[in-house]
């Protein structure tokens, strides 16, 4: 009897027992013939994929020259990268004025970093940011104050607006997701009715015809003093389709929680409000974080619809940074460049997500 | 329920009946551009070379935008209040009758479903495209006929593949049509070798062939197949905004007739040679009180953007990378199609 607790009680034990590299690589790749044989194969293509790149992309390459050389080149051609970096960064921007684009564009950075800062996430502190990231935004890429030159918005391109666009959408977005989810529960079934018609009806249309409605057939219907730039309707379209779907991720926090949360806050004497702050919304987001991380992520790839619409975000702008001036076969090169920049970004998306997920879960312990 | 029914058809007959409302009304086009201090004109979503494209530094060159350059300039005696705003083919129309635009200058084909149904008006043309053939230098062919026994990379399911089949069975050629789904296969297999020849709308074929590793190794043939007449487009009723960008158009035909050029341009005006160019360069009065212009509208647009063979060879001509031949786009003194109506 003893004995067999004991026997247990090892198996529990948790083992400390560490392998050298060379071990772990003779044990889990070299045990049998078969499976050295099939790691020698495997190693063998890693290793010629990855030299292939390599010589393709640094050894063989031209950094800097004009199409000719790189038609003679084996390897990519950076050159075209070199040669229109300011077309894809900064689309149709005025050349001599894209260090303010450049600026406006760490503007929105920082809005977004700040806005991911938890000490920022307070009713008094986030509007704050918003307000100041916007306001040094605007006026920076517009201009028309402090002597700088007037830039149409149909001139703003590349990285700050597909930047300008994601931190707007998902800044409008979410606070209108969070509406849209506490109406769809609200008691009074009018309105839980009216804005489940919404949020389904919105969700059954594809983001492209909103965005296409919003730019064109709004001009339409609405009177000329609320129309505005195509620009600011487009990222309405947006930030509302990215609303309803974000409620319903909200709406699945919410109901994961046991009722008893709620009923007991009520029991406190919290009213409504009280309870929708500081106990429903809270634990919701945490339940419904990696959700909401994954929307945020679709919302920055989706960013580049907005070129059916004439806008040169970086998408459309590295588009248009090969298919001239005698770059059209590098597109490749062009096309690595922008999904770097891409990368650069929802990675750290995920990145914040998975500190976050983390962080939370010391909080709730 | 049925009430639910009842408000959405509602809100479908708001929206039926809205849009009619908001249309930008027509007849006064250029006093709306006068008073506005802006011409909103076409630009591109992306590159098509040729008529719209964007240099490193993001500027626009191009035909299309030279000629929404030209129509500022008559305006306003220069292009620097003219706003040129990116719109993607499908967006071109609707804009254009949402009234943000007052023209369309996108490579848009003088279409009768346009012309009628959809509500525009087309200008005369500016530029005609044709379908066009290119064959690797070293065979030395001049013409279509020269490719006996040869084959053509085409892209298949187009107009230019019934197009070219088309041609050849009516003419006989013995040449084997090699279709591939996608142009940029049927460009690669042309530049693979393997077909002797290449054809696809000539702009097309020309920016094909000055994007190649080798464009001097390759020529473009001197058929012509199905012409496709390109057009300024504006909303349908409003008749002197039509004259004003026909005459745009026409006086640098003229020009180009009487030998005027961007370079000769003052000289002409101090002492001009007839009537004619009198009148089109404003030195004999009356020119732009029809259209609501000043009189030194022609001469504005001519010393800044030159004749019509300076529009053509700055895009498309010697002085590009295209190195198109003119061809039907020529006047019609010059073997092409083109003459300007008479300046009286």
């Amino acid at each position: 009897m003893k004995a067999d607790l004991v026997m247990a009680n090892d198996m529990f034990a948790s083992p400390v027992h560490t392998r050298s590299f060379i071990e772990t690589v003779r044990k889990d790749y070299f045990s049998t013939p078969v499976q050295a044989l099939l790691t020698l194969i495997c190693a063998s293509v890693i290793v010629y994929v990855i030299w292939a790149l390599v010589r393709w992309a640094f050894i063989d390459s031209i950094w800097s020259g004009t199409p000719e050389d790189c038609h003679a080149a084996a390897g990519a051609c950076w050159a075209v990268v070199k040669d229109r970096y300011r077309l894809i960064m900064f689309g149709l921007y005025p050349y001599d004025e894209q260090w303010r684009s450049a600026i406006a564009c760490l503007a929105v950075l920082a809005t977004v970093i700040l806005s991911c800062i938890p000490y920022f996430w307070s009713a008094k502190r986030l509007p704050v940011v918003w307000v100041v990231g916007y306001a040094v935004f605007y006026y920076l890429m517009k201009g028309g104050i402090f002597g700088l030159s007037v830039v149409l918005e149909t001139q703003w391109g590349g990285l700050a607006l597909t930047t300008f666009v994601f931190a707007s959408t998902v800044i409008i977005g979410m606070p209108l997701a969070i509406v849209l989810a506490l109406l769809r529960r609200s008691k009074l079934p009018v309105i839980s009715a009216l804005t489940a018609l919404f949020i389904d009806g919105i969700r059954s249309l594809p983001l492209l015809s909103i965005l296409f409605t919003a730019a064109i057939v709004l001009p339409y219907a609405m009177p000329d003093f609320l129309v505005g730039d195509k620009l600011y309707r487009v990222i309405m379209g947006a930030a509302v389709f990215f609303a309803v779907y974000q409620a319903e991720v909200i709406r699945s926090g919410i109901q994961s929680l046991p009722a008893g949360q709620e009923e007991a806050s009520i029991a406190l004497g919290l009213n409504y409000w009280q309870t929708v702050s500081r106990i429903i919304l809270p634990q919701a987001f945490r339940f419904a974080l990696p959700p909401t991380i994954n929307q945020v992520v679709i919302a920055f790839m989706e960013t580049s619809l907005i070129v059916i619409l004439g806008f040169f975000e970086i998408t459309a702008s590295g588009n248009a940074a090969f298919s001239a001036g005698g770059w059209n076969s590098f597109y490749v090169e062009v096309y690595t460049f922008v999904a770097l920049i891409y990368f650069v970004f929802t990675y750290s998306l995920s990145m914040y997500g998975s500190y976050l997920e983390r962080s939370l879960r010391l909080m709730a312990r | 329920m049925k009430n639910l029914l009842k408000v959405a058809i509602g809100f479908a007959a708001l929206a039926v009946t809205l849009p009619q409302a908001a249309f930008a009304a027509p007849g006064d086009t250029l006093k709306a551009v006068q008073a506005r201090g802006a011409l909103n004109c076409t630009s591109s979503d992306g590159n098509f070379e040729g008529f719209a494209e964007l240099d490193s530094k993001g500027n626009w060159h191009g035909l299309d935008i030279d000629y929404c350059r030209a129509v500022a300039t008559a305006i306003f005696g220069s292009d620097s209040k003219l706003k040129l705003i990116p719109v993607s083919w499908a967006q071109r129309f609707p804009s254009l009758q949402s009234g943000e635009l007052d023209l369309v200058v996108k490579a848009s084909g003088w279409l009768m479903s346009r012309d009628t149904e959809l509500g525009f008006q087309f200008s005369t043309p500016y530029f005609v495209g044709v379908t066009q053939f290119m064959a690797h230098k070293e065979l030395g062919a001049k013409s279509v006929t020269d490719l006996a026994g040869g084959s053509v990379c085409l892209s298949g399911g187009t107009s230019v593949e019934k197009l070219v089949s088309d041609y050849v069975a009516q003419n006989k050629y013995d040449l084997k049509l090699v279709t591939f789904e996608k142009n940029a296969e049927a460009v690669a297999a042309y530049f693979a070798n393997r077909c002797d020849a290449y054809t696809e709308w000539g702009p097309i074929v020309a920016a094909t062939r000055a994007s190649s590793a080798d464009p001097d190794n390759h020529v473009i043939l001197s058929d012509n197949l199905s012409l496709e007449p390109e057009g300024i487009v504006v909303r349908q009723g409003d008749d002197s905004w039509v004259d004003v960008i026909n005459w745009v158009i026409a006086s640098q035909r003229i020009a180009e007739e009487n030998g005027i050029t961007s370079k000769n341009v003052d000289e002409m005006k101090s002492s001009p040679p007839n009537a004619t160019v009198g009148k089109l360069l404003g030195v004999t009065p009356g020119i732009g009180t029809r259209l609501g212009l000043k009189d030194d509208w022609a001469y504005n647009v001519i010393k800044a953007h030159g004749n019509a063979e300076e529009m053509y060879d700055r895009s498309f001509g010697e002085g590009s990378r295209y190195k198109l031949p003119r061809g039907m786009n020529a006047p019609w003194q010059k073997g092409g199609i083109f003459y300007p109506p008479v300046l009286d």
